[in-house]
């Protein structure tokens, strides 16, 4: 890894040692620093796979494996992309269309669709072999392109590479009376043939999450030993600063389009194994809403880093899934809050004196209410779950949960935009103001709908991170020369 | 002829919404050089809230105030509304982000897209919403040449597109904010020496962006498109590609694109196919890029570290 | 060295956070004492077609609720978000079934939704009843516990394009498919219909992401006679009616079922539903009013999604309650065999429901309704 030769491209000493300032200072971070730092790295990885093994022999839970399948293919996509946004610097937009042409690619070989049933052996490499080669394709116009351009031109390649797969359902070859249909459309394809290597036959989700272990297991090895090549210091120097390297001699063009063609080939093959696992294809799965978790896996962990991309994942894929319950997506939300008010608040006198008062309006309020004897929604209904169990002696749920939660929320946002613009004076008193009714508005409303909250939560998570650690958890803070 | 005719006047009356988003994709990024993928969401909040202020004036069919004056209303209350939304945007997504990286703004924005879009079917409902405007405007209420009609809305929103393009160009060339801006766009660090208030304007250009896109989301909506929370992204992506075509950073660039991609739209589904439209838009945009890398209006990059 | 930091910190509190996720989904057994159980709901909860989902979500509870009031079961609801999505909802399959107090499942919405977990449910003794998936093909046998509470495209399909030509006396008629599992398979059984009856017939594909269909009524013939619009969003449909009136069309719109909601309110267009106007029968306002004080909504907040959901639910938790009369506990199994047996003399949908053995609704049949100048229906087929 780079950190090996010392520092970076892009860091210099000061920040390098800025951030172990960073980490020096908050407690708890600084600690599991120094005792990572202690571990080597191929320990780290090595404890990763043990847990990934022990995993796969020790849980026989359907659902659990298959959300571990997911993770697997997520985490092939979140390397490829890696690859292309996080090395080269790509802003590739239409990397999921990849990822859904080798999905396709595996339907059609590897169905009654079309009737076709190839051996999985060969199948797969070979749509590897033309998922690469598209790539080149989309590559072409895009290599003299930069950054936000290339991003149109691929999330456009994205869009129509949907549009062509709903649309060709009913294609009329000339010559031909009656039209054809390729792609099943909006329908999708169901009932595709599993897996088959050395004439065993995929059963479920569990054989495939040891399928995708082996493959990652190379795919990081690879990845890493790139990374250690001419060509991935190519790459990142591309990144930095593609006129310097061109003035160096890199062929900056030729660069660009492998990483193109390496990232278009690593999606395809999670399309494959992804259509395998789920036994079928349907199109919407590969619009923007697979796009945006895959950057965010990808610029959370810290784009350019392997580490980075794998933490990533997890997050960005096993988040969602935890954020169904809703114990947890509450004390998820009162982190966050908590956490907010900590980086706003600045300073820990500051921060315990804002949680403090917090407390004191929840009283003061619920002693208001009691006393005037206003209605409230009895505290059995609304505190199901542990946290609002706990909540139920300090907070009060009006009877009209609806309608006060609609105001609270409209409030909220108020409140925040008026903050936005207030002085410094007032955001310090603003401040609890604002907690109480984002956590009034959470019990009130939020509970109800887990499903909008947990799309909330993870668009708040992303605005907030990037505040908090625009570099992503592992990235580094890189010098923007200007 | 008049199959033409008309369809100019379909395709002309799309571009005009999209330029209007394009204007503020363009805006923002010639002073910041980062792209607003909430903006399409912006655009959806501005639909929203016209939707809100006919429903306060009594509804399509039983407004308290002459037609008239409620379009104007729904207009002016829905862009200040917004436009006060992007300035909160600007304050909390991407001021924090200023001067780090050009991936971490992205990302935020991203997650300012999902945060607007679920707040809204929060707030809204998830129910699709119509300003059903045949009910105060007669559909049937417009004039034809030969066979080419154009109703009264289209008149409208044709009429209210290119006037607010041609206050924006004024704004952005006599006024002190738009001198202040372009400045910015040139050289930001040399423009702050001059003295320039940078902070006063972004909030400014993020207030005029978000502002033309709630235009764009009320015109809209008068053109009886259904409001709904999830409505925001084709535009914006529609809009997002008017202003690369056009030369991204570019104000006439952001006009003369979404006008031609409106009428490039309206054309393809016209003579050749109605579900493939996107894909012909998509050869549009490779061909524009591949003979003018910088947009149509765009200036050639000096690209320098 | 930081960058390989915190990762095994997460992933050892990823695992924990897993099993705690397990934990959860495998604890409290069924009470056998009591009657109850969980009823599924798959829905698209968020994102773009969110506004089927919610309402279907909604009446599917409401229908629990009032279950329970009647009976005093103990019967709840849980949520399983799929957004529309066949790869959310195929995740969430397995956790379905891995919940043993599950009793059924209300949903999935979408076609191609149960193609990627019928399969799964079937082999599992769950049964699925949709309330708006409405593909032909699904009862074909190859899903052995899948109903639905609506009828199915090949009813609906042919159905419509008799009665614009044999009732309308059409000549020519053009037809709008979206491109949408329900679009085109509604669009493919009018089109084939149309050509048994030897009209003259156009189709035009459009996307879902589409909302501009000026140029495409630009492009329906002057001599067209309607336009049949396969939208499930009704605001469409009254878009693409207004248009016609602008452009001096004089093409009529029909719509599907999809378009049977107040925003669809152009005078003297189709539109064809699987149920008399529900807020006009008699028995069905209770659970209308129900509807609109439990979540405060008005007349108009109703779309055509929410009452087929009122019955799916109802269908199970009435199986469900069958069982447990019968002195056993209710579970997946058990309910399904009742679910076949299913009598409900008049639903809130007007009619009774009872299901073939491939899981159609016995004698579905849909009626035609053409809008008056006030925006409401009349009973015309």
């Amino acid at each position: 890894m780079s950190e090996q030769q010392g520092l970076g491209i892009g860091t210099d000493e000061w920040v390098a040692q800025h951030e172990k300032r960073l980490a020096r200072r908050s407690g708890l971070l600084g600690i599991l620093d120094l005792l990572n730092q202690k571990v080597s790295p191929a320990i780290r990885y090595g404890i990763l796979g043990v847990a990934a093994i022990a995993f796969g022999l020790f849980v026989d839970d359907f659902y659990l494996q298959r959300i571990a399948a997911n993770l697997g293919v997520f985490l092939i996509l979140t390397l490829g992309l890696n690859v292309v946004m996080g090395f080269a610097g790509l802003l590739d937009l239409g990397f999921v269309a990849f990822f859904g042409f080798g999905a396709y690619a595996y339907a059609l070989t590897s169905s009654g669709h079309l009737n076709q049933h190839w051996p999985t052996y060969l199948s797969v490499p070979a749509i590897v072999i033309v998922t690469a080669f598209l790539g080149y394709l989309v590559s072409l116009p895009s290599r003299r392109l930069f950054g936000d351009y290339l991003a149109i031109v691929t999330l456009f390649f994205g869009q129509v590479f949907i549009q062509l797969i709903i649309s060709s359902d009913s294609i009329t070859f000339p010559g031909n009376e009656e039209s054809t249909d390729i792609t099943g459309g909006s329908n999708g394809i169901p009932g595709l043939d599993p897996f088959v290597l050395f004439g065993y036959k995929f059963k479920g989700a569990a054989d495939y999450y040891w399928l995708l272990l082996v493959i990652l297991v190379f795919l990081i090895i690879a990845i890493i030993r790139v990374d250690r090549t001419r060509v991935g210091r190519a790459w990142k120097t591309v990144r930095e600063d593609s006129l310097a390297s061109q003035a160096m001699g890199i062929k900056v063009n030729n660069l660009k389009m492998l990483a193109f063609i390496v990232g278009a080939a690593i999606a395809g093959l999670a399309g494959t194994i992804f259509a395998g696992i789920q036994n079928s294809v349907f199109i919407n799965g590969f619009d923007m809403p697979l796009l945006t978790l895959i950057y965010a896996a990808v610029i959370l962990g810290g784009s350019g880093s392997i580490p980075g991309s794998i933490l990533g994942a997890f997050v960005m894929s096993v988040l969602p899934e935890i954020l169904r319950v809703q114990n947890y997506s509450e004390i998820l939300f009162l982190s966050v809050l908590i956490l907010t008010i900590a980086v706003l608040g600045k300073s820990w006198k500051k921060f315990a004196f804002n949680i403090a008062l917090v407390v004191l309006i929840g009283f003061l309020v619920k002693v208001i209410v009691s006393a005037l004897n206003i209605a409230t929604t009895p505290a059995a209904t609304w505190a199901i779950a542990p946290v609002s169990k706990a909540l139920q002696h300090w907070l009060v749920i009006p009877q009209s949960r609806l309608l006060w939660g609609n105001i609270g929320f409209v409030l909220l946002i108020s409140l925040i935009a008026y903050y936005s613009i207030a002085k410094e004076k007032i955001k310090f008193y603003l401040l609890p103001l604002i907690t109480y009714v984002a956590i009034f508005v959470w019990e009130d409303r939020l509970v109800i709908e887990p499903n909008t909250t947990r799309q909330l939560i993870i668009g708040m998570l992303l605005v907030v991170l990037m505040i908090v650690r625009p570099q992503g958890f592992l990235g580094k803070t890189r010098v923007e020369v200007l | 002829m008049s199959y033409l005719g008309q369809q100019l006047v379909n395709g002309l009356t799309l571009g005009g919404v999209y330029a209007l988003i394009a204007l503020g994709y363009s805006l923002v990024y010639g002073v910041l050089q980062i792209l607003n993928f909430a903006h399409g969401d912006v655009y959806m909040v501005g639909a929203f809230l016209g939707y809100f202020v006919e429903l306060a004036l009594g509804g399509p069919t039983k407004s308290i105030v002459p037609v008239p004056i409620m379009l104007f209303l729904m207009f002016a209350i829905s862009m200040i509304g917004t436009g006060l939304l992007g300035i909160v945007i600007e304050r909390f997504a991407y001021r924090p982000l200023r001067g780090s990286s050009r991936i971490a703004p992205l990302i935020s924005a991203l997650g300012v897209s999902i945060l607007l879009q679920n707040a809204a079917q929060l707030i809204f409902s998830a129910n699709i919403r119509s300003y059903d405007t045949s009910s105060f405007i007669p559909s049937t209420l417009g004039f034809s040449i030969g066979d080419v009609t154009i109703d009264s809305v289209r008149i409208t929103v044709l009429i209210l597109a290119f006037a607010l393009m041609f206050a924006l160009s004024r704004w952005v060339n006599k006024t002190q904010v738009g001198r202040a801006m372009r400045a910015i766009a040139i050289d930001r660090d040399a423009a702050v020496m001059m003295g320039i208030d940078i902070d006063k304007v972004i909030r400014w250009t993020f207030f005029v962006g978000a502002a033309l896109a709630a235009a764009a989301g009320v015109m809209n909506g008068l053109l009886l498109r259904g409001v709904s929370s999830g409505m925001g992204f084709v535009p914006g992506l529609k809009g997002f590609t008017a202003a690369v075509i056009g030369g991204i950073g570019s104000i006439p660039g952001a006009m003369a694109g979404g006008l031609l991609l409106g009428v490039v739209e309206s054309l393809t589904q016209g003579y050749l196919s109605t579900n493939f439209s996107d894909f012909y838009t998509f050869i549009l945009l490779i061909a524009v890029m591949l003979l003018r890398p910088n947009g149509l209006f765009g200036k050639k990059a000096i690209v320098k570290a | 060295m930081k960058k390989f930091s915190r990762l095994s910190v997460v992933a050892l509190s990823s695992a924990i956070a897993l099993s705690g996720a397990g934990a959860v989904v495998v604890a409290s057994p069924a009470n056998a004492a009591a009657c109850s159980g969980t009823v599924a709901i798959m829905a698209p909860l968020t994102g773009g077609v969110a506004f089927i989902g919610v309402q279907q979500a909604e009446f599917a509870k409401l229908a629990v609720a009032d279950y329970n009031k009647k009976n005093g079961t103990s019967f709840i609801t849980k949520d399983y978000d799929t957004q529309l999505d066949a790869a959310q909802a195929s995740t969430q399959a397995p956790n379905i079934v891995a919940d043993k107090t599950t009793i059924g499942i209300m949903g999935p919405a979408g076609s191609q939704e149960v193609l990627a977990t019928g399969g799964l449910f079937g082999a599992n003794d769950i049964a699925v009843v949709s309330p708006s998936a409405t593909r032909t093909n699904l009862t074909a046998g190859t899903y052995p516990s899948f109903f639905r509470s609506v009828p199915n495209d090949s009813q609906q399909g042919p159905g419509d394009a008799d009665f614009m030509v044999k009732n309308l006396k059409a000549k020519e008629i053009t037809v709008i498919e979206e491109k949408t599992a329900y679009g085109t398979g509604l669009a493919t059984e009018v089109m084939a219909q149309l050509k048994k009856l030897k009209v003259k017939a156009t189709k035009y594909s459009v996307n879902e992401k589409n909302a501009d269909y000026a140029a495409l009524v630009t492009r329906v013939s002057k001599t067209s006679d309607f336009v049949f619009v396969t939208f499930q969003d009704a605001a469409k449909s009254e878009s693409v009616a207004q248009e016609l009136i602008k452009q001096k069309k004089k093409a009529v719109v029909f719509g599907s079922d999809g378009s049977d909601q107040p925003t669809f309110k152009t005078k003297g267009t189709y539109v064809s539903a699987f149920a008399p106007d529900i807020k006009g029968i008699p028995s069905s306002a209770a659970v209308i009013a129900g509807y609109k004080s439990t979540y405060n909504k008005t007349d108009a907040d109703i779309t055509t999604f929410g009452p087929p959901a009122y019955v799916a639910a109802q269908v199970i938790v009435e199986a469900a309650g069958r069982v447990c009369a019968a002195g056993k506990t209710a579970d997946a199994k058990s309910t399904l065999a009742e679910i076949f047996k299913t009598k409900i003399a008049k639903s809130v949908l007007g009619g009774p429901i009872a299901f073939t053995d491939k899981g159609d609704v016995k004698g579905g049949r849909f009626y035609v309704f053409q809008t008056q100048a006030d925006g409401s229906r009349k009973l015309v087929g």
